[in-house]
């Protein structure tokens, strides 16, 4: 081979690590990331790691002294010596004790202080996020973040690092004291390193992808299990409980097959280290017996001592080969964690944004037009103009897909239009405070979503510090009163994960009740659909119509009744208004709406 | 202490695993209690040099390569065991569940039984599976290792093992303080989840009402609890994990004070000290595991009591043994005086005569509650009757075999549930061998097949939890296409087109026509064009028939079908079909 190949290989392979350097270095922008978050605990941490080394160091003692009891004590024949020695060794375990327990908890309080300032922080990310990022993603992956990864984290910093520090102290500490006590014997005991290193990491590797496959099989036998046991009114229906025994089975049995795996593994790694023990024994004796005749000088105690730290000697080994895996799930956490932290909210607050006066009520879109996803994205809405007096209701109606949604979703800012402008009379929702908007915004989604509490909190979501009158004013106001007095804790009632322990009915008219607590000038409402029962229909109907009256009402209407009393119906199709006008007048144009009415009264009756 | 024993009864298919494995354990265990003896003697003979030792030495290793041999076996044959009882478990677990009747599944919450058959199958499967194995193996080494050091110099043993008995009680008491600790640790992550879920899932609700300080602050407060929570944890194990390493260490101390002296005076030679030592740290591990075994063997005890709970819930609804096959037919139902109930509660019917003659299609109606769905449940023997028969074409149900009645029976249930597989092996759920153009078949008269041929893979596009999410409407055709690939006598539309919107209601109205046609067929309905549709309707009336006749007759005659009728009237039918993902405010 000639040397220039040689030369543009080395270059070649130089280029290769530093590509790697450079991708450790994002890597490393985020671990600085973490240790960001330990900063404001550094004192605790700096004490922490002052108990590790005493804990460490009083770990290591007891071999040495042990040997030096044989050689001072025993051999010497000196029974004070012998006592001093005990007297030591005990203090050592005792200081062991008190060292580990103040290491143990300042790093648990600092780790958890710090996850939990980051749990906090994504938290409050999350709620910048505009309402696009979250139609985005999926709900399930956003909560992982602030938990699963989170708890990945904890490992990482706690247990990670603890790990890290003690298994390397106790290495270099012990190969110190070895080297110390015979450079010789040392070096013997050091023959079985590499094997065993090598040995640890392997098995490390293998294990973690083997357990990876054993996690991923048990979640498939629990989801199963979990959608039989959903599903048990078909599986029943038609009969089909063999076949599902026997696909549980199959799945049972693959997930034995793949945790077998991890059985050989271990009965291969963890029977072969004790051996690994054994002949380092058997090499330090052979050694040591050549050495203690002659003028070697190895006495009987640092052999002694020797074989004492051999049986601990590969602990740390263990342990650090263990970190791997660790790092690994930390890392992928953490990425994860950041890529989260990163994202930028749609919605942009304006640097010179104003409060939003106190508003009439009053409407107006110019020239809107709206893509998800920008200009490139499909247009929902197109080249809308719209101008709403103060006070009056608007029902919006068309298609899945016409724009209704997105119509109330720009007046609402929970998106900025693509092109054209929204205003609140008359100021420009970009150059206004966003809170300012929504505090005089309410909005009642579809289905009513409530939050667990009782409620009286749910009544008081929109108004901070309102009051026991308010709160029953505004169920009055609608028509909730009554059947919320009926409960048995009355305002006090507990409605459950979501409101689920009410009715789907009773959530409305909760729902209806919040809105009316905040005393909006605007409403955006999003009728439901739900089927409910007769009495309930028209409590929610005439609640409605109570907390419409008098405000700025934008209606995603289902219900005829609704439609038919709105001050104007906008029929959206396509993204375009293709129709405004009140019912009768829209009846009497004998357009879309006029025939899609018809439609309706059949299909209803 | 009986569940223990029943719990042991697990082991029995797997005996000769569990003898095997704990006689290569003792051989291992034994072999390796030699080491420490034999560097005791070699610690004696150093003054001899490496020529007198290596006959020593030599034998070290060999113990250690025979441990090494039987730990291996021993791993193996103990982890095939572990393997096959959870196995085991965990089937007969699912093969239960399969056999109870779905009343028991409406009395019971999902999460309930899928806590039992993870969670408490877990603990059960983790003592029978490796705590077990710890404690006869903690136990072997403990007699091995006291024998010889009593064997050796009694007083000295004593001495050495004294504080480790403690090390098994604290061991012990560690697991029983810190697991409670634990859980609440969990409890309130899960509350932190709770708190981040319905935050994102309410989203729209928090911007639009400009609530995000004040939720920020209630998330801030559950953080909050998980780190005080977590803290108490802490404090224990920070506690109980040193002291289990301090108890084996004041064994050593009490040794070297002892022994050493023993020394000196010559009663034992440094070997044997050196041979004690080796024991002490020898045992100080499984010692602890005892304590931490024992712990899994009382948390065993207490989930084997809830995993025996479900499994010995005898099935109630089953078919007579060697029942024979429903008889053929043309799907005459039969209800005379038919009672139902749940368990714990008031009857949901009572007093329930009706008559389907074959190919005729009864609708029923009523409020929510009314008994609908307990009424068409009982045709296919989901339930059984308190009182009263159900009979099909003349034979009562509870006669015949249930997977031929099941068979002769197709539903569609209102929630349409879908399994997490391909298009194709919904449809076919009920019959696994249809082919594809009897699944195409079922499909194109369900009004599916249009939308399913435009999914990415077609009729193996894979839908459910895992797969692609179809909208509702989607979803009920599919239930629709799934019943009807069941070449079925009777049919049972639960509310089947309520998620549909009305064109297509209209389409699949239209194909259900000529299936309708010669099956019998009890429809739930809420639309009126369902209704208006069939020869006969039933109104119920909390458990009982109320009216009946057609829709004419009970516009005229009954107020309160004329009230069902209203509110259907007032409330229009959605002006849309809803993708629930697209919209939504």
């Amino acid at each position: 081979m000639s040397s220039e190949t040689r030369a543009a290989r080395a270059r070649r392979r130089m280029a290769t690590a530093w590509r790697l350097l450079r991708g450790e270095d994002e890597r490393a922008r985020k671990l600085r990331g973490v240790l960001a978050l330990l900063r404001p605990y550094r004192g605790r941490v700096v004490l922490m790691l002052v108990a590790l080394v005493i804990a460490t160091a009083a770990a290591l003692a007891p071999p040495y002294l042990a040997g030096r009891a044989i050689d001072d004590g025993i051999r010497g024949g000196d029974l004070s010596a012998l006592t001093v020695i005990v007297g030591l060794f005990f203090v050592a375990a005792l200081v062991n004790w008190g060292a580990t327990y103040v290491q143990t908890y300042l790093v648990n309080w600092v780790g958890q202080r710090a996850l939990q300032d980051l749990r906090t922080r994504i938290f409050e990310h999350l709620q910048r996020l505009s309402i696009g990022f979250y139609s985005r993603n999926k709900a399930g992956v956003l909560i992982s973040r602030l938990t699963n990864d989170v708890q990945a984290l904890d490992q990482l910093v706690t247990d990670g690092v603890v790990t890290l520090f003690s298994s390397t102290l106790t290495l270099v500490g012990t190969a110190v004291i070895l080297l110390y006590l015979d450079a010789g014997l040392a070096l013997v005991t050091f023959l079985v390193f590499p094997l065993l290193l090598a040995g640890s990491v392997a098995f490390r590797i293998a294990s973690a992808g083997a357990y990876r496959l054993t996690r991923e099989k048990i979640a498939l036998v629990t989801a199963y299990l979990q959608e039989t046991l959903s599903g048990v009114r078909i599986v029943r229906a038609f009969g089909q409980e063999r076949r599902h025994e026997h696909r549980f089975a199959e799945l049972n049995d693959d997930y034995r097959e793949v945790n077998m795996r991890t059985v050989r593994l271990n009965a291969a790694y963890f029977p072969s280290v004790e051996l690994l023990s054994a002949v380092a024994t058997a090499a330090i004796l052979l050694y040591g017996a050549s050495r203690v005749g002659g003028s070697g000088a190895v006495t009987i105690g640092i052999l002694a001592s020797f074989v004492f730290y051999l049986q601990t000697f590969f602990d740390p080994i263990q342990q650090l080969s263990q970190l791997y895996t660790t790092y690994q799930a930390g890392m992928a956490a953490l990425d994860k964690v950041f890529e989260l932290l990163d994202e930028e909210p749609d919605v942009v607050e304006h640097e010179a944004a104003g409060e939003l006066p106190a508003v009439r009520g009053e409407i107006t879109l110019e020239g809107v037009s709206f893509a998800y996803g920008g200009e490139d994205g499909e247009y929902a809405l197109r080249d809308v103009d719209l101008v709403v007096p103060p006070g009056q209701t608007v029902a919006l109606v068309g298609a899945t897909g016409a724009g209704k949604s997105t119509l109330a979703k720009l007046v609402a800012r929970f998106y900025d239009p693509t092109t054209g402008r929204v205003l609140v009379d008359g100021h420009d929702l970009r150059e206004v405070a966003q809170r300012s908007l929504r505090s005089q915004l309410g909005v009642v989604p579809q289905e009513g979503f409530l939050f667990s509490g009782t409620i009286r909190d749910n009544i008081a979501f929109g108004r901070e510090g309102a009051g026991d009158a308010e709160v029953r004013a505004a169920a009055a106001a609608v028509g909730a009163h009554e059947f919320i007095e009926q409960m048995p804790d009355g305002y006090d009632t507990d409605v459950g994960e979501r409101g689920g322990r009410l009715s789907a009915g009773q959530r409305q008219l909760v729902a209806f009740a919040r809105a009316a607590a905040a005393d909006p000038r605007i409403l955006i409402l999003d009728e439901a659909t739900s089927s409910v029962d007769v009495g309930t229909e028209a409590r929610i109907e005439q609640g409605l119509r109570r907390l419409l009256a008098g405000r700025t009402a934008l209606v995603i209407a289902h219900r005829l009744s609704t439609i038919r009393r709105a001050g104007r119906i906008i029929v959206l199709d396509g993204g375009r208004v293709v129709e405004q006008g009140t019912h009768d007048e829209l009846i009497a144009a004998e357009g879309a709406y006029a025939r899609q009415y018809r439609h309706w009264v059949e299909q209803a009756a | 202490m009986r569940t223990f024993w029943r719990l042991l009864g697990f082991l029995r298919p797997h005996r000769r695993g569990v003898a095997v494995s704990l006689a290569l354990a003792t051989v291992a265990t034994g072999v390796g209690a030699l080491i420490p003896y034999l560097v005791g003697r070699a610690v004696d003979d150093i003054r001899g040099g490496a020529d007198q030792l290596w006959p020593l030495a030599a034998l070290i290793v060999a113990a250690g390569l025979v441990r090494l041999v039987f730990s291996v076996v021993r791993r193996l044959v103990a982890g095939r065991v572990s393997l096959g009882v959870e196995y085991d478990l965990r089937n007969r677990m699912y093969s239960h569940l399969q056999s109870l009747e779905l009343a028991f599944f409406d009395s019971q919450q999902t999460g309930q039984l899928m806590s039992r058959s993870t969670v408490d199958l877990q603990s059960v499967r983790f003592f029978l599976g490796y705590g077990l194995v710890f404690i006869l193996q903690a136990l072997v080494t403990l007699v091995v290792a006291a024998t010889i050091m009593l064997a050796v110099n009694p007083l000295l043993a004593a001495v050495a093992l004294a504080p480790l008995p403690l090390t098994v009680w604290f061991a012990f008491r560690y697991g029983k303080r810190n697991r409670p600790a634990q859980q609440e640790v969990q409890q309130r992550i899960a509350e932190l989840t709770a708190e981040a879920e319905e935050n994102v899932s309410g989203v729209r609700v928090v911007k639009a009402f400009a609530q995000e300080p004040r939720q920020l602050s209630r998330f801030g407060h559950r953080v909050g609890r998980v780190f005080s929570q977590a803290m108490v944890s802490t404090r224990i194990r920070a506690f109980y994990n040193p002291l289990l390493g301090f108890l084996p260490g004041l064994g050593l101390a009490a040794l070297l004070l002892v022994g050493g002296r023993q020394a000196v005076e010559g009663q034992i030679t440094i070997g044997d000290f050196v041979a004690f030592y080796g024991y002490v740290l020898m045992l100080a591990g499984p010692l602890r595991g005892l304590g931490v075994s024992l712990g899994m063997a009382q948390r065993a005890v207490a989930s084997g009591t809830r995993v025996f709970e479900l499994l010995d819930r005898e099935p109630e609804l089953t078919s007579p043994l060697g029942a024979p096959p429903l008889p053929a037919g043309g799907g005459r139902i039969e209800l005379r005086g038919v009672a139902a109930a749940y368990a714990g509660a008031g009857p949901v019917l009572h007093d329930v005569d009706l008559v389907v003659e074959p190919g005729t299609t009864v609708a029923i109606v009523g409020a929510t509650g009314s008994g609908k769905s307990t009424l068409v449940g009982l045709v296919p023997r989901l339930y059984d009757p308190v009182a009263g028969s159900v009979a099909i074409d003349g034979v009562d149900v509870r006669s015949v075999d249930l997977e031929s009645l099941r068979g002769s029976v197709a539903s569609v249930s209102d929630d349409a549930f879908l399994f997490s597989a391909s298009v194709r092996e919904n449809i076919a759920y009920a019959r696994p061998d249809a082919t594809a153009e009897e699944v195409e078949d079922a499909a194109r008269r369900a009004g599916a097949h249009e939308f399913i041929a435009a999914l990415p893979d077609g009729y193996e596009t894979l839908i459910g939890e895992r797969g692609l999410t179809v909208s509702g409407g989607q979803r009920q055709r599919i239930a629709i296409a799934r019943a009807l690939v069941r070449d079925a006598r009777i049919l049972i539309l639960d509310d089947a087109t309520s998620s549909v919107d009305p064109a297509k209601e209209a389409e699949i109205r239209a194909a259900l026509e000529e299936p309708l046609r010669d099956r019998t067929a009890l429809v739930i309905g809420h639309r009126l064009s369902t209704i208006q549709a069939a020869d006969e309707v039933v109104v119920l009336d909390a458990g009982t028939i109320a009216a009946r006749g057609d829709h004419g007759q009970l516009m005229e005659d009954s107020p309160l079908y004329r009230e069902i009728v209203a509110a259907e009237g007032a409330r229009a039918t959605a002006p849309s079909a809803r993708a629930p993902e697209a919209v939504g405010l």
